[in-house]
């Protein structure tokens, strides 16, 4: 592919490139997106104020939030968008990234924009991201790199501070890094040989295996007192003590929720226990994905890309409705 | 609204192209993106880039159209093996499976591709051609001329345009093909086939056409209505791996040169009289399309049509009043003629005619990147740059490196569609200097080359300093420089075997862009063509009095042109270029970190 979709920012790590017009190759067929000035996959431009009788809601998130796979319009926060009379949805989601980012997104972009409601598009999968210090990608060549990102570390109060900020530009590669410097790749799951061997075999055999182990692909959340948890808590809070407006925390689930792989009970017990911070409600979109029977849910992501299909996008959106409407509704009344 | 998108692939460069309500919206060669030279592979680069610019899903394309129509083609495959006298078993084998699995594979291919069921049509190899050179033309009805290889069965054709319609008016079948016979004396004389054609033309002006009356007699015989015959037990394409055989070999005295090796005048005669053996066929192939269609006007297409010394012939002749050639010519264009057959023919779409205007738009139908993409693309290498915003201040900043002796790699706007560069993925340099064409030879290009580059020039001063009918917007004219700019030089040196010596006598007050016999391969430019290179070109005259820059693609040897940032980036720190201009980004070799330049190109790129 020709073009280049993400620039270098030094305090995010990356953010697409302002004013892209791109269509992606993908096992959909192919996804169209444009970005806006500031460089977010937006049909808005993303002005401070907002018109008289106009709500605004600000979503934040990673690529499952940002659209992967799909194309403008077709994202749940574009069909959020279309069902919500009066309302404009900034979607402020960017791939790749983890709730440690997203908090910076608002701390530099947003947090002085005008608005009624904030959404924190929470793929649970972001718990591993949090903790690590660089990021896995393939380059054009189908080399592994690695990006370094922003991090945040718990002070002995509790307290979150920011680390790798300017972040280093360098793309690094494997090799170049110590042993404690590996510790901090993101984790994509362990026993990397079976898994590569699964992959080889195609999607349908992964599924079963996942199947036959039972698998959990995210630990951190088995306990309160995990490091990963009590970091991911820490952002929250601090985020959501800037935030004047009520705050959405969707826990986005992983396919092996969806499709019953794996047991969901660790995750939803960590986010029902934030609930008791102000400001906060969770709103958790499994128990909607679980209404349709398994072959259903098998097409709310693609064959092989784990992202939302279009299907996958609208019951999230439905979902999340609602949540959004009374909040909207009872906001607007207390304006 | 029709949206069509047009592909061809499998055989030369595949490419694809997209034509919403009968208008020319994009259209790419593969090789830009996947940087593979001639890439003939499925265009699924071309393809998404099209989709990106009309910014379409797939389900709103109407229809998905093939260049040619494989059936055909497989048969002439299996009758030639049928005919072959020869035991071509391995032929065979090799052949038929890479047929199969690819020509006929295509709908699946883009079933697989855009994930979803659309409507696949095939036209026809030549009416492709004929199609792509036609529908773009500012002429309301035309006679249209296609020669290359071989399509299908045909290998030329001679058509008549009207309106809406094409209509085939007769056809060369394989194995009579000009396009071969000149691939096979380019074969011959150590040139690599399907890409080394053009580098047997720039050969030409130094032979003498020593050789035209044996070809006569053994080679091809030419008809009274401009058709032509080859002697097939000359040629070793039908049942060998070779273009020509033992008897050719015999007949020329010799085996093929090869490649690499020094260039004798015995190649430059041979390409002398193939050259003029290609200008006699093309003439009376045009003769008998102006007898069979009484037109004024003249649409060409095909490889054939590349053959820019045979067009310049053909335009100075005033058998037609008019003439307008297909740039993308090669197969390449074949996706955009696809698009536009079945726009006009089969969806009826009326044609937006402005006979004052083609509507190929400049051919500038890639992509372009914006200035966010661009220094995103070059912080990643740490380039250091200059933002120039003004497009005047730009344009004399560049034009006075020029004026210095800079060599320039400058992109900017859509990328051009064809083989040509155009001035939105070019290396650029002044013309008056006698160092220029060594310079860019030896330093930039990496080879010794016998060809002067081609000159680009304001088309308001081109009568001053060309000997011009026509208008060259595509670089597909060659003409000779007026006699007040000529140099005259001792021509004994001609018959001197090291053209090197000859390549650096300066023959002109241009001497960078003027060959031999005082001829150029011309590109004129207007501000509509690109605004951004006339700027630059006028600010050039202005400082210098010489309205003329030095064009040539913007790549290493082997390499193909380069498309985005980043291509022009790599290629500009490999080479000795002393500028890069992206957009209104300035890069002076001298600041850029590691500006020792590297030969890794020669590993990535096979030579040509």
């Amino acid at each position: 592919m020709a073009r280049r979709l993400f620039q270098y920012d030094p305090l995010i790590s990356y953010r697409f490139i302002p004013c892209l017009k791109a269509r992606v190759d993908h096992e959909s067929g192919g996804y169209l997106f444009k970005t806006n000035t500031l460089g977010f996959r937006s049909k808005h431009e993303f002005n401070k104020c907002k018109e008289p009788n106009q709500k605004r809601v600000l979503i934040f998130g990673d690529s499952f939030t940002a659209g992967d796979g799909v194309s403008d319009g077709k994202r749940y926060s574009d069909i959020l968008e279309n069902m919500l009379p009066n309302t404009e949805i900034f979607n402020f989601g960017m791939p790749g990234t983890g709730t440690d980012q997203h908090y910076l997104i608002w701390k530099n972009f947003a947090m002085d924009i005008e608005h009624d409601l904030v959404i924190i598009g929470l793929q649970v999968h972001n718990i591993n991201r949090i903790i690590a210090r660089y990021r896995k990608y393939l380059n054009k060549e189908g080399n592994t790199i690695l990006l370094a990102k922003p991090y945040f570390e718990l002070d002995s109060y509790g307290r979150i501070q920011l680390r790798n900020v300017p972040v280093p530009p360098e793309k690094l590669s494997i090799e170049s890094l110590n042993s404690d410097q590996l510790e901090y790749i993101e984790r994509t799951g362990r026993m990397i040989w079976l898994r590569s061997l699964i992959k080889k075999l195609g999607p349908s055999a992964k599924d079963f295996a996942q199947r036959l182990v039972r698998f959990q692909p995210l630990e951190a959340y088995n306990t309160r007192l995990n490091p990963a948890w009590l970091l991911m808590e820490a952002i929250l809070q601090k985020w959501v003590s800037e935030i004047e407006k009520p705050v959405i925390i969707c826990p986005i689930p992983l396919y092996q929720y969806i499709e019953q792989i794996s047991s969901p009970n660790h995750y939803q017990e960590r986010f029902r226990s934030i609930e008791r911070i102000p400001k906060i409600f969770i709103h958790d979109p499994l128990q909607d994905f679980l209404q349709f029977p398994y072959n259903i849910r098998r097409e709310f992501r693609f064959k092989v890309d784990q992202h939302f299909t279009p299907s996958g996008h609208k019951v999230l959106a439905e979902s999340l409705l609602k949540s959004i409407k009374p909040l909207l509704t009872n906001n607007s009344t207390n304006l | 609204m029709i949206n069509l998108l047009g592909i061809s692939c499998f055989y030369h460069d595949s490419a694809a192209a997209i034509v919403q309500d009968g208008e020319i919206i994009a259209a790419a060669q593969e090789e830009r993106f996947t940087r593979i030279k001639h890439d003939s592979t499925f265009p699924r680069n071309s393809i998404n880039y099209c989709l990106e610019e009309a910014f379409l899903e797939p389900n709103e394309l109407n229809a998905i159209i093939f260049y040619d129509n494989p059936i055909y083609s497989f048969d002439r495959l299996i009758k030639t093996f049928i005919n072959s006298e020869k035991s071509i078993e391995d032929q065979w084998c090799k052949a038929i499976p890479r047929f199969l699995s690819s020509k006929f594979s295509i709908q699946s291919l883009i079933q697989d591709m855009l994930n979803i069921q659309i409507p696949v049509y095939v036209t026809r190899h030549h009416l492709s051609h004929a199609a792509s050179a036609f529908f773009p033309s500012p002429f309301e009805s035309a006679a249209i001329l296609t020669v290359d290889g071989v399509g299908e069965w045909a290998t030329t054709s001679i058509s008549f345009g009207q309106d809406r319609e094409v209509e085939t008016l007769k056809e060369i079948n394989f194995p009579h093909s000009l396009g071969l016979l000149y691939s096979a004396f380019t074969y011959y004389c150590g040139f690599k086939v399907n890409s080394g054609e053009y580098k047997l033309m720039g050969l030409a002006p130094y032979g003498n056409p020593v050789y035209v009356d044996m070809i006569y007699e053994h080679l091809v015989a030419i008809k009274s209505d401009g058709s032509f015959r080859l002697n097939m037990d000359f040629f070793g394409y039908l049942d060998s791996d070779y273009m020509t055989n033992q008897k050719f070999h015999q007949l020329f005295g010799g085996l093929p040169r090869k490649p690499e090796t020094m260039i004798t005048k015995k190649e430059m005669d041979l390409a002398s009289s193939i050259q003029k053996v290609t200008e006699d066929i093309i003439k009376g192939l045009a003769k008998h399309a102006k007898e069979l269609t009484g037109s004024d006007s003249l649409c060409l297409a095909g490889g054939v049509a590349l053959n820019c010394v045979s067009n310049g012939i053909l335009d100075n002749s005033k058998l037609f009043k008019n003439l307008w050639i297909q740039p993308a010519a090669g197969d390449a264009g074949g996706a955009l003629g696809a698009a536009l057959a079945a726009s006009h023919m089969l969806f009826k779409i009326p044609r937006k005619l402005n006979i004052n205007k083609d509507s190929q738009k400049g051919s500038l139908l890639g992509p372009s990147y914006s200035t966010y993409e661009v220094r995103a693309a070059l912080d990643q290498y740490g380039a250091i740059y200059d933002v120039v915003d003004d497009a005047k201040e730009r344009a004399f900043r560049i034009a006075n490196a020029i004026k210095d002796g800079k060599i320039v790699g400058f992109m900017n706007g859509r990328m051009e569609f064809g083989p040509r560069a155009l001035g939105s993925r070019s290396i650029l340099g002044d013309p008056r200097r006698e160092d220029t064409q060594a310079k860019m030879n030896l330093k930039i290009k990496y080879r010794e080359s016998f060809r002067p580059f081609a000159p680009s020039i304001l088309k308001s001063r081109a009568n001053e300093w060309f000997d011009l009918n026509n208008d060259s917007p595509y670089m597909l004219l060659v003409t000779t420089i007026s006699k007040d700019k000529r140099k005259s030089f001792n021509k004994k040196e001609l018959s001197n075997n090291n053209l090197l010596n000859i390549v650096n006598i300066p023959k002109s007050t241009i001497p960078a862009v003027t060959h031999v016999d005082y001829s150029a391969r011309i590109q004129t430019i207007t501000i509509e063509n690109n605004s951004e290179y006339f700027n630059l070109i006028s600010a050039f005259e202005s400082l210098t009095g010489c309205p003329v820059l030095v064009n040539t693609s913007f790549n290493v040897r082997g390499e193909p042109i380069v498309c985005s940032p980043d291509d022009a980036y790599k290629c500009f720190m490999r080479t000795e270029m002393d500028l890069l201009v992206v957009e209104n980004c300035i890069m002076q070799k001298s600041h850029q970190p590691h500006n020792q330049p590297d030969d890794s190109w020669k590993d990535q790129y096979e030579l040509d």
